[in-house]
């Protein structure tokens, strides 16, 4: 007996027929009813009698079917590359564990968002099919190293479909990576795409949108409000995610987003100056120093916490308020420095620049040796210390400097 | 109406009734199960919804259908919703209340809880469903009720979140309200042993009293909701939604074995003239200068009008099917759903303003012969391609027989066309929320109303006629917590049944009364902290100021505090004015006393506390 089956299962007086899952667990058979409800039955004492074999094939997914995936090619469309990593956009039930998991490659997007269809030539690429909470940092250099061959080939534009967990990492790895002379547009989906309400059709569609445009930069397209009408365009290093389930979780912080795209309108709009189509060459720097670490103080924070950070190349603290530890940490992190650690102080209100000339605590952190990171997102300092490590001579002076768009000198929130 | 020996045109007829339960929580969220108005939102949103294909890798034509139309659903959340109802949060679990009233209704039903339930994503992608999905999952099987044309088997049982309500239907997409979507309800479908329409009424009449049994299912109007699915040989299996009144259930069952009848007929007479359906054409050009309000209004904001030639259809589209019901209303019907106004057909003009003229022009356009019809649509571009499709399609489809279907029920007791009849792959696993295993062993199997009726009768006195208006009343199980507080079951059926009907007749607002108002003024009252004489005071106050307290209201209408003492010092004033009388008549002057004791006390005394006073006070004197 197998999954797909037909069975008829007698047990406790009750006869019921159906197509036997793959959610079928040692304790109970799960039969999919003619009804269409699956129902789990205890194995103990159930008379089974396979009917039929092999009626359907639950394990598969349209993508192993026949369609043909062929794409016409239109010389008046400008050509997107459609970049996958995995995630929710990009995913389907997985039957067997009832999770769900990325099943897709680039194309079966494409078949999966015919929506897509008329708006651009495509080019379909998978790095990676990972959970983004599995993501790492050789994933972002391999994704770099794609994105790099794409604008290469001649690609107008680059979508990458990415689960949001980690999407500000990576898309903040790419924005101190690549030179890019097009848009790299980040985009996924808070709701599973196996639900007809899914985001992924909006945001997939406002990404190549996005990816048409004249901004040439790193972006995030998701949901800019809980409604299917407007997509935000977030620079990379300035968004994070504030929800965990909301459409419009992620949020640029410390501004308003860098532009929308309007669903219905089809129309992209930008609220600021941004990096033009073609005014930079390609440029690839996708070295990257995987030992850096990014703590964040809480009172009682235990000191040993620190004595793992011994010989790491670089620190990023989240620090309280205006970017504060504890004054008995400070010693701890002196040594850190003098080891030759380069220590940066970020924030964990999230919003603000960090300063620490205004109180004692702070100004004996500077006096330690550590680095200011203004009002850099904690988890974007962290990626910028790591490629700044292994590019910049010198990583600890860059850190207080913008280099990509991810510190604003001036804070001005309602911009 | 016409009646039919349903027995030889072999009626099959089952039922599925959908009931609110009455939980505190919703199905998968925390929000209260309390409706509200429309106006009461402190928030919207908009959505599009876009169909996906199920596990099983099959798109469910009903959900297809639904899709064709781009469709924008606008949503009104309030301060008693959340994310959940917004799909903007995964759903909790399965909420344990409900599942607990449900296998007490299994138990009523003798049916069997499932082993393991899994709760499955119903594909629903006409917006009532933020999601796109109805969660929904099979928690009993194979049970039975009684009627007296027979035992009724019941096939399932299932546990499922309601819908949102649908406000309003605009050009371009509906309005919905979430205050409805996710509160419980339980699915009860009977199996097709259902052969007359009085027994299909007589179920569910049955069905609906095990369920108030319960004392957890919503009541009002919308609150139930009973689908009908009749079949008869050689016809197909219709399913009826949406039939709000028990009363309509029978005209239901009978109004749809006449329009299969009619079908049938019409199918034999289509067969016998060979007919067919042309190509579906554009037939703008006849009605370029139409003085027809409706094509007139497509034609001047761009539209055009599109045609097909129903070839040997001639009379057959203008046949009555249901009372006022044609065969083209049918076409209509489909047409409406791809976002026309409706149809025109030949067996209907010259009307609505198409001129004699125009119809021969178009006859001629399609290459009409005498003896077809010929179905028009006049609307936008697109939507004039897509109605006249569907229009045509079901004019084929009158060349087979009966389609199987979705219909909804329209007050008159005659249906419309809603949508295909879903299959079973509108249904995969709903992966957020784990399997539960019921158990039903610990459920307490509720009392029937039937046992009830008969229990307030022997046990409290009740007459027959108060003892079933409190038990299928709605304040059942206040009435019994009263009385298990120790009431005076007499004295809170009264309340119950009468005095708030009174008070509603005197324009009280009741409706701000809720239970626990009421279980506290019954305490009073038990207590004798307030006397049955001063309950309707109080309670027409505390509908008035809900904010109140029970003891509050007894304070503020001054009826509180009235002693055995004050009592006889009440009375013996009262029997002392009257010295003379008592002297003269004794205990004949009662009666009239009595009042007057009562008009002093102003209702803050019980009056059988008073009655015994006055008696011992003219016994004194007589």
């Amino acid at each position: 007996m197998n999954a797909g089956d037909r069975i008829r299962v007698e047990r406790g007086g009750v006869t019921n027929e159906g197509v036997l899952m793959p959610s079928t667990t040692a304790d109970h058979l799960v039969v999919k009813l003619d009804g269409g409800y699956n129902v789990g039955i205890e194995r103990e004492d159930a008379e089974i009698d396979v009917l039929e074999t092999d009626v359907y094939d639950v394990g598969e997914t349209q993508s192993d079917e026949g369609e043909s995936s062929e794409i016409e090619f239109d010389d008046d469309l400008p050509t997107i590359s459609l970049i996958s990593t995995g995630g929710t956009i990009a995913s389907t039930v997985d039957y067997r564990t009832g999770a769900v998991t990325a099943q897709f490659d680039a194309e079966d997007v494409l078949r999966a968002v015919p929506d897509l269809a008329g708006r651009a030539n495509y080019r379909g690429r998978v790095v990676a099919n990972i959970l983004s909470e599995n993501m790492t940092p050789d994933v972002w250099r391999d994704l770099a190293q794609a994105v790099y061959e794409e604008i290469d080939a001649g690609a107008d534009g680059v979508v990458v479909m990415h689960g949001t967990d980690t999407m500000q990492f990576s898309a903040s790895a790419l924005s101190f990576m690549l030179d890019t002379p097009v848009p790299i547009v980040f985009t996924g989906s808070q709701r599973s795409a196996d639900r007809p309400s899914s985001d992924n059709v909006m945001n997939a569609v406002c990404a190549v949108e996005a990816a048409k445009s004249d901004a040439a930069e790193v972006m995030v397209c998701m949901h800019g409000t809980e409604s299917d009408d407007v997509c935000a365009l977030h620079r990379g290093t300035r968004v994070r995610k504030n929800h965990t389930s909301r459409r419009d979780a992620f949020e640029t912080v410390g501004a308003k987003p860098l532009g929308e795209v309007d669903y219905d309108a089809e129309e992209v709009t930008f609220r600021r100056d941004h990096a033009e189509r073609g005014a930079v060459e390609l440029d690839l720097a996708a070295d990257i120093d995987g030992e850096v670490e990014l703590v964040k103080f809480t009172p009682g924070m235990d000191p040993a916490a620190l004595d793992y950070l011994d010989g790491k190349s670089g620190v990023v603290i989240e620090g309280t308020g205006l970017g504060h530890v504890h004054t008995d940490l400070i010693p701890r992190v002196e040594e850190l420095v003098d080891d030759g650690t380069t220590v940066v102080m970020t924030s964990q209100c999230i919003s603000g620049r960090v300063c620490d000339r205004v109180y004692d605590t702070g100004r004996d952190l500077l006096d330690a040796g550590v680095v200011e990171a203004g009002d850099t997102l904690p988890g974007t300092a962290k990626v910028k210390l790591m490629w700044a490590l292994s590019n910049l001579g010198d990583p600890a002076d860059a850190m207080g400097r913008n280099l990509v768009g991810e510190l604003q000198e001036e804070s001005k929130p309602w911009t | 109406m016409t009646e039919y020996d349903y027995e030889e045109l072999g009626l099959v007829a089952g039922l599925e009734i959908h009931q609110q339960l009455d939980t505190a929580t919703k199905l998968f969220c925390d929000s209260p199960t309390v409706r509200r108005e429309p106006e009461e939102a402190t928030r919207t949103f908009t959505r599009y919804l876009h169909p996906t294909r199920s596990e099983l890798g099959e798109i469910d034509d009903a959900a297809l259908e639904e899709s064709r139309v781009d469709r924008e659903f606008e949503y009104l959340a309030y301060d008693t919703t959340c994310l959940v109802e917004e799909d903007d949060e995964p759903p909790a679990k399965l909420d344990a209340e409900a599942l607990d009233v449900v296998m007490q209704i299994s138990e009523l039903m003798e049916m069997s809880v499932v082993d393991q339930a899994h709760v499955m994503r119903k594909i629903v992608v006409d917006g009532s469903n933020t999601s796109g999905f109805q969660r929904s999952s099979l928690i009993a099987q194979d049970g039975e009720i009684q009627t007296s044309e027979g035992a009724v088997g019941i096939e399932d049982l299932m546990l499922e979140e309601e819908s949102a309500q649908r406000i309003e239907e605009r050009d371009d997409g509906v309005l919905y309200s979430l205050d409805r979507l996710g509160i419980p309800l339980v699915e009860i479908g009977t199996k097709p042993d259902i052969s007359s329409p009085e027994q299909a009424r007589e179920a569910a009449e049955t069905i609906g009293m095990l369920l108030r049994s319960t004392g957890k299912v919503k009541r009002g109007l919308g609150t139930i909701r009973q689908d009908v699915n009749v079949s008869i040989a050689d016809g197909a299996r219709v399913e009826m939604k949406g039939v709000q009144s028990l009363d309509d259930i029978d005209d239901i069952v009978r109004n749809e074995v006449g329009r299969q009848v009619e079908l049938l007929a019409i199918r034999d007479e289509l067969q016998q003239r060979d007919a067919h359906v042309g190509e579906p054409q554009d037939v703008t050009d006849v009605f370029a200068d139409s003085d027809s309000g409706v094509i007139r209004g497509a034609l001047d904001s761009g539209g055009k009008v599109t045609g097909v030639r129903l070839a040997g259809f001639d009379g057959l589209v203008g046949r009555e099917l249901q009372p006022d019901r044609r065969l083209g209303t049918e076409l209509s019907d489909h047409a409406k759903r791809h976002g026309a106004g409706g149809i025109f057909h030949t067996d209907e003009l010259p009307a609505y303003g198409v001129t004699e003229e125009e119809v021969d022009a178009l006859r001629e356009a399609v290459g009409a012969e005498p003896e077809d019809a010929v179905a028009i649509v006049a609307a936008d571009s697109q939507t004039a391609d897509l109605a006249i499709d569907a229009a045509a399609v079901r004019a084929e489809a009158a060349i087979e027989g009966v389609p199987e279907e979705t219909r909804g029920a329209n007050d008159d007791g005659t249906t419309r066309y809603l949508r295909p009849l879903p299959g079973a792959a509108r249904m995969y696993p709903e992966t957020d929320v784990p399997p539960v295993e019921p158990d039903p062993s610990e459920v307490e199997v509720p009392e029937l109303l039937t046992e009830k009726v008969e229990r307030y009768q022997s046990e409290f006195g009740l007459d027959a006629g108060l003892a079933e208006q409190v038990a299928y009343g709605r304040r059942m199980p206040l009435f019994e917590r009263a009385v298990d507080d120790g009431a005076d079951p007499t004295f809170v059926a009264g309340l119950v049944e009468s005095t708030v009907t009174e008070l509603r007749r005197d324009d009280v607002p009741v409706e701000n009364l809720d239970d626990e108002q009421l279980l506290a003024v019954v305490a009073l009252v038990t207590d004798g902290d307030l006397a049955k004489e001063g309950v309707n005071e109080v309670l027409a106050l505390l509908a008035e100021n809900p904010q109140l307290s029970a003891e509050e209201a007894v304070e503020e209408a001054g009826l509180s505090g009235v002693s055995e003492d004050e009592v006889r010092d009440a009375v013996v004033e009262v029997v002392e004015r009257n010295e003379s009388q008592v002297e003269n008549e004794g205990m004949a002057a009662f009666s009239g006393l009595m009042g007057e004791a009562m008009g002093a006390l102003r209702g803050r005394a019980d009056g059988e506390i008073v009655s015994s006073v006055l008696r011992e006070e003219i016994q004194k004197r007589a």
